[in-house]
């Protein structure tokens, strides 16, 4: 057993795999200590990017530094329209047939540029003629609000007025205001920014991951000790209790694992559709694989020397079972064992998906905000990419990790698949 | 037909019908299940204020007996069964007076001319790299091993998503959703058939490459395990050409994988099913998709017996194919 | 004197362990074999002979690598030839090698006719799907096999079946050299008798021209082949004719094996049943004086740290061992009382 363990903990895949799972699993553990955010509040209303969200009016309420920085007015000019704008301006003017030879995306040529774009850019002339690159709603609603901020002035004076009527005071804001970011009472860092429903992202996607992780531990868990125990009765006993248990097999077979989903799920109606269930409906319905695993196992064994002896002696059904057999095939068991976590979690996220998930309203999980993603337009018709992306990517991480730690067992077990 | 693959044949066919009949009987129980009476909802939705009693009364059997729910539960089912062979599968409860038939007549054949392709191209193409993979244990294989895995990790919704967003959306390449372009009237002419081929592209692709990310890694693991099958050492010794020995391995390797494909089809179907709905495809999937939505379930009814039933077939299809490529099963060599 | 098929000079094989390590499985092995003659070759596991057995063929798959030595047959030198041409003119057409377990040898989906279809065409000899199928009958017939079994499958023929229809694909070639290893261990006794009733038909025949049967059951020996040569830890330990090595070894090994197991003879009852105790040294690393010294008991401080030469008297008699044959027969004589 150390032997194996050795072994196991000695496979390079294996011990990759184990790596990004901890890791994930740790996050997952770890994560909540330092942020206590309610992964399902709201903070805003809608799609925000990735980034760090400062309060203007309590920028306008801390106290001021005054800090003089060289490449200030460039930066103005930069951050109101970048070059990447710039870009696409002159993209654009391209593609509607505008000669733009003169022009290039340097600060000198900007007034330029933005002159031949005030003549050129009609809203809706641009929805009419959906000029190349530009015809779809994303890229349109693009160039309507870079048209709106270049009717921005950024050298204009400013001033913040406090208070009503008789109260009020007036402060003037100089370019060389600075306030410290710290200073600002309200502030937030949303490094996934927040999906359609103004959430954060990222500790909701912590928070899903988890949830996802035991649902996915609670239908393998299910899945697993059930092929397990037909396939050591169909196996060990054999006989008419075998074809009988084979029969049910089959049906569970060809009548795809996600029809039954479906069927049971939509049966039990919208209440009691907790993680729970979700994952015990899971279970019940992948055991087949596991118990077909198993049960062939069990059959070679069933007639080696040992077995046999176990019989002579009068040892009970159970003690052979647990003796005898459990040991040779305790392999297989776990292997079997992560590949029913990894497609729990993955049949759980197509449930959701089909809006067939857990109920919404309590917990996320990852089909839950791939379902959102969809509903809500994340890639249609707003780029969220953060909404669903890393989604995606922590689904392919589970599975690849769960995967790998299988793939290196398996070369442990079997040392033919070695390199 | 040798007597090995008529006792083959036999005993596929008796399974194939009574998983049939399982199938039929619980897709017929388990709707049935569901909380909440369907008739309220219907006459809540579609009654006047200010009706009495009795009408509520008559309308409510009214509705009833349309829905033959004013039988037993045996007429219930000989109904079913009746109607589920003549095609039509009774009233949807949500898009009331349609008819099931009718919204989802034309979702399969979408479906199946996707998934089928999509998913043969798929199983050829994946076998074929997890071959080559097996033969060519060099630095490809550690390389691409893991990459593979990877990529075959990427659930079906996933890999749509991310060629959706990154050929539609950003590069513009592919249409973003439907079947053909909104506002075109099926037909045969080019324009409509191009616009097909045009949106065909994107469910297509991704249902492909989810499939050969897992059939490469299995058909890897069998080619090796075959690779160094006692066979091969001996027919080297014979001075048998290496050549020669490749094709007796990956024609050996190939037999597990088609079984393995008949067992996982129902799987892939689910997959390319979610995929449809990414891609609003007028699929199988969107109309389930809807039907869950609306908790219509004559609908959903109906497609999930459509659905497993379709893949009853194909695995059964696939177990006659098997039977012609292993020369064992017509020496009735086969357990 | 007859012609000589196989000749092996100072061969010496070793395997290379993935950790890197060299392990000399077949440590300057020398061996001839007359024409119409069989040698057996006996010893306990991990003794070397299925080694040696691999190692005559001239092709050497990894693990398994070529380090010195000759080897000739029917006076080619084969020890120095590009694999590829070893392939396609040695392998089955001048050696052929039967081997263990060879129930799985076949490959399961392929009919028996069709595989020896492809030996054929793999040696590029001129003879069209007729022929084939022709010469394979007549051999089978020949062999006492049924000509059905051309039609089948592997699967569809019973154990001690399988094994002689690998018997007769290997040796479809005539082959010089027919290497046989533990053909008939896994199979019953009956079958035991045919496969070896068999192999004798065949080098009595012509069909094949030598025979060199690998066993590591001793007794089996004595009614099988003409010589007996013992092996252990890849070393020859002792050769001579049969009934030389059954009933009057010389090497301490030799006669702990024969001692070991009841032959039904004339005067067993006098013989006492002793077992050898201990195991084989690990090749690896293996031990500077005589190999067998830890488990002899005759041996002296010396044996362990002198490497005994291999002594050759005469014959075709040889043994390895640091003693003279009169002292080892004294010391047995003492024994015996």
């Amino acid at each position: 057993m150390k032997h194996t363990l050795r072994n196991v903990f000695h496979s390079p895949r294996f011990l990759v795999g184990f790596i990004i799972f901890m890791s994930i699993l740790l996050t997952v553990l770890i994560y909540p200590w330092f942020v206590h955010r309610d992964p399902l509040q709201g903070l805003g209303k809608g799609f925000l990017e990735p980034g760090t969200y400062v309060s203007v009016y309590d920028t306008n309420n801390a106290g001021t530094y005054r800090v003089e920085l060289p490449e200030a007015n460039e930066n103005r000019l930069e951050s109101t329209i970048p070059v990447k704008d710039r870009q696409t301006m002159l993209d654009f003017l391209k593609a509607k047939g505008v000669d733009v030879s003169a022009l290039d995306t340097s600060n000198e040529k900007f007034h330029e540029l933005i002159e031949v774009w005030k003549e050129n850019y009609d809203e809706a002339d641009a929805k009419k003629n959906k000029y190349e690159g530009f015809s779809t709603q994303a890229k349109r609603n693009e160039l309507r609000r870079l048209n709106n901020r270049l009717s921005e002035d950024t050298s204009a004076a400013m001033s913040v007025t406090k208070g009503e009527g008789d109260a009020a005071t007036t402060t003037a804001v100089a370019g060389s205001d600075y306030v410290k970011v710290d200073e600002v009472a309200n502030s937030i860092n949303l490094p996934l920014g927040t999906d359609n429903f103004g959430r954060d992202t990222l500790t909701e996607l912590v928070k899903a991951t988890g949830i996802s992780l035991l649902v996915g531990l609670i239908a393998g868990s299910i899945a697993t000790a059930l092929g397990l125990l037909v396939g050591l009765l169909a196996g060990y006993v054999g006989g008419i209790l075998d074809d009988i248990l084979m029969f049910i097999a089959n049906i569970f077979t060809v009548i795809p694992g996600f029809v039954l989903l479906i069927l049971i799920y939509s049966a039990l109606g919208a209440e009691s559709r907790g993680i729970v269930t979700c994952a015990v409906i899971i279970g019940i319905t992948s055991w087949v694989w596991t118990a077909r695993s198993v049960r062939s196992q069990v059959i070679s064994l069933r007639n080696r020397d040992h077995v046999n002896l176990s019989k002579l002696s009068g040892h009970s059904l159970f003690r052979i079972v647990t003796t005898d057999i459990l040991p040779y095939i305790a392999s297989y068991v776990v292997m079997a064992f992560i590949l029913q976590v990894s497609s729990g979690i993955l049949a759980e996220a197509q449930l959701s998906m089909l809006g067939l998930g857990p109920n919404p309203n309590e917990l996320p999980t990852l089909g839950l905000m791939m379902n959102w993603a969809k509903l809500f337009g994340a890639y249609t018709s707003s780029n969220a990419w953060w909404a669903y992306f890393p989604v995606i990517l922590m689904i392919a991480l589970i599975s690849f990790s769960l995967n790998l730690m299988n793939t290196g067992l398996d070369q442990v077990f079997n040392p033919t698949l070695r390199d | 037909m040798t007597k090995g693959m008529k006792k083959y044949f036999k005993k596929k066919i008796f399974w194939f019908i009574i998983t049939f009949i399982a199938a039929v009987i619980l897709n017929f129980i388990l709707p049935r299940l569901m909380p909440g009476d369907p008739v309220n909802s219907i006459v809540g939705k579609n009654i006047s204020p200010g009706a009495t009693q009795e009408q509520v009364q008559e309308q409510m059997a009214y509705y009833q007996h349309q829905f033959g729910l004013d039988k037993n539960i045996f007429g219930q089912f000989w109904d079913f069964v009746k109607n589920a062979f003549n095609g039509t599968f009774g009233v949807s409860y949500s898009q009331y007076p349609r008819l099931v038939s009718d919204i989802i007549g034309s979702s399969i054949w979408w479906t199946v001319a996707l998934q089928l392709p999509a998913i043969i191209v798929g199983w050829l193409l994946g076998n074929l790299l997890g071959a080559l993979a097996a033969y060519k244990r060099s630095f490809y294989d550690k390389a691409l091993m893991p990459l593979t895995l990877f990529f075959s990790a990427i659930p079906a919704f996933g890999a749509a998503v991310i060629l959706l967003v990154i050929f539609a959306v950003t590069l513009g390449w592919a249409p973003v959703n439907g079947a053909f372009d909104p506002g075109m009237i099926p037909s045969f002419s080019w324009k409509f058939i191009s616009s097909v081929i045009a949106h065909y592209q994107l469910p297509f692709w991704s249902i492909v490459l989810i499939s050969i990310g897992g059939q490469a890694v299995g058909m890897r693991s069998m080619s090796i395990y075959e690779l160094n099958a006692d066979y091969v050492k001996y027919a080297r010794f014979l001075g048998i050409k290496d050549k020669k020995i490749v094709r007796y391995v990956f024609r050996n390797a190939m037999l597990p994988q088609v079984t393995g494909l008949a067992m996982s089809i129902g799987s892939m179907v689910g997959g390319a099913l979610v995929a449809e709905t990414i891609f609003s495809y007028p699929g199988l999937g969107m109309s389930m998709y809807a039907a869950i939505n609306s908790s219509d379930y004559p609908v959903i009814s109906a497609c999930t017996l459509i659905i497993t039933v379709m893949v009853l077939i194909a695995s059964f299809l696939l177990d006659i194919i098997y039977a012609f490529i292993d020369p064992r099963v017509k020496a009735a060599q086969f357990d | 004197m007859a012609k000589k098929m196989l000749e092996v000079h100072e061969l010496t094989t070793k395997y290379i362990t993935r950790q890197g390590e060299d392990v000399y499985s077949v440590d300057h092995v020398s061996l001839d074999i007359e024409e119409g003659k069989s040698l057996g070759i006996a010893g306990e596991s991990g003794c070397g002979k299925s080694t040696l057995a691999l190692s005559l063929m001239g092709y050497y798959f990894p693990p398994l690598h070529y380090t010195s030595g000759e080897i000739i047959i029917d006076g080619k030198n084969i020890s120095g030839m590009d694999p590829d041409v070893v392939r396609k003119t040695v392998l089955g057409s001048e050696v052929a090698y039967i081997p263990q377990a060879a129930m799985n040898a076949l490959n399961p989906t392929r009919k028996v006719g069709k595989f020896i279809e492809d030996v054929i065409e793999a040696h590029e000899l001129p003879m069209d799907k007729k022929q084939i199928r022709e010469m394979a009958e007549q051999r089978f017939a020949k062999l006492g096999l049924p000509v059905e079994a051309l039609d089948k499958y592997s699967v569809e023929l019973s154990g001690g079946m399988r094994q002689r229809v690998v018997i007769a694909i290997s040796t479809i070639l005539s082959p010089k050299v027919l290497i046989a290893d533990e053909p008939s261990s896994a199979l019953d006794v009956t079958s035991q008798k045919m496969v070896i009733k068999m192999m004798k038909d065949m080098l009595a025949n012509g069909m094949v021209k030598s025979m060199i049967f690998i066993t590591h059951e001793l007794p089996l020996l004595y009614n099988v082949t003409d010589d007996i040569m013992v092996m252990y830890a890849g070393q020859i330990v002792e050769r001579g004719t049969a009934h030389e090595m059954v009933f009057d070894p010389i090497h301490p090994y030799s006669r702990g094996l024969m001692r070991s197991i009841l032959v039904p003879e004339e005067g067993t009852r006098d013989v006492k049943l002793t077992a050898i105790p201990g195991t084989p040294p690990n090749l690896k690393h293996p031990p500077a004086g005589c190999r067998f010294a830890d488990r002899c008991r005759y041996a002296t401080p010396a044996c362990k740290v002198q490497q005994p030469p291999l002594f050759d008297i005469g014959g075709g008699r040889t043994y390895r061992c640091s003693f003279s044959v009169d002292q080892l027969k004294e010391v047995y004589a003492h024994e015996d009382e």
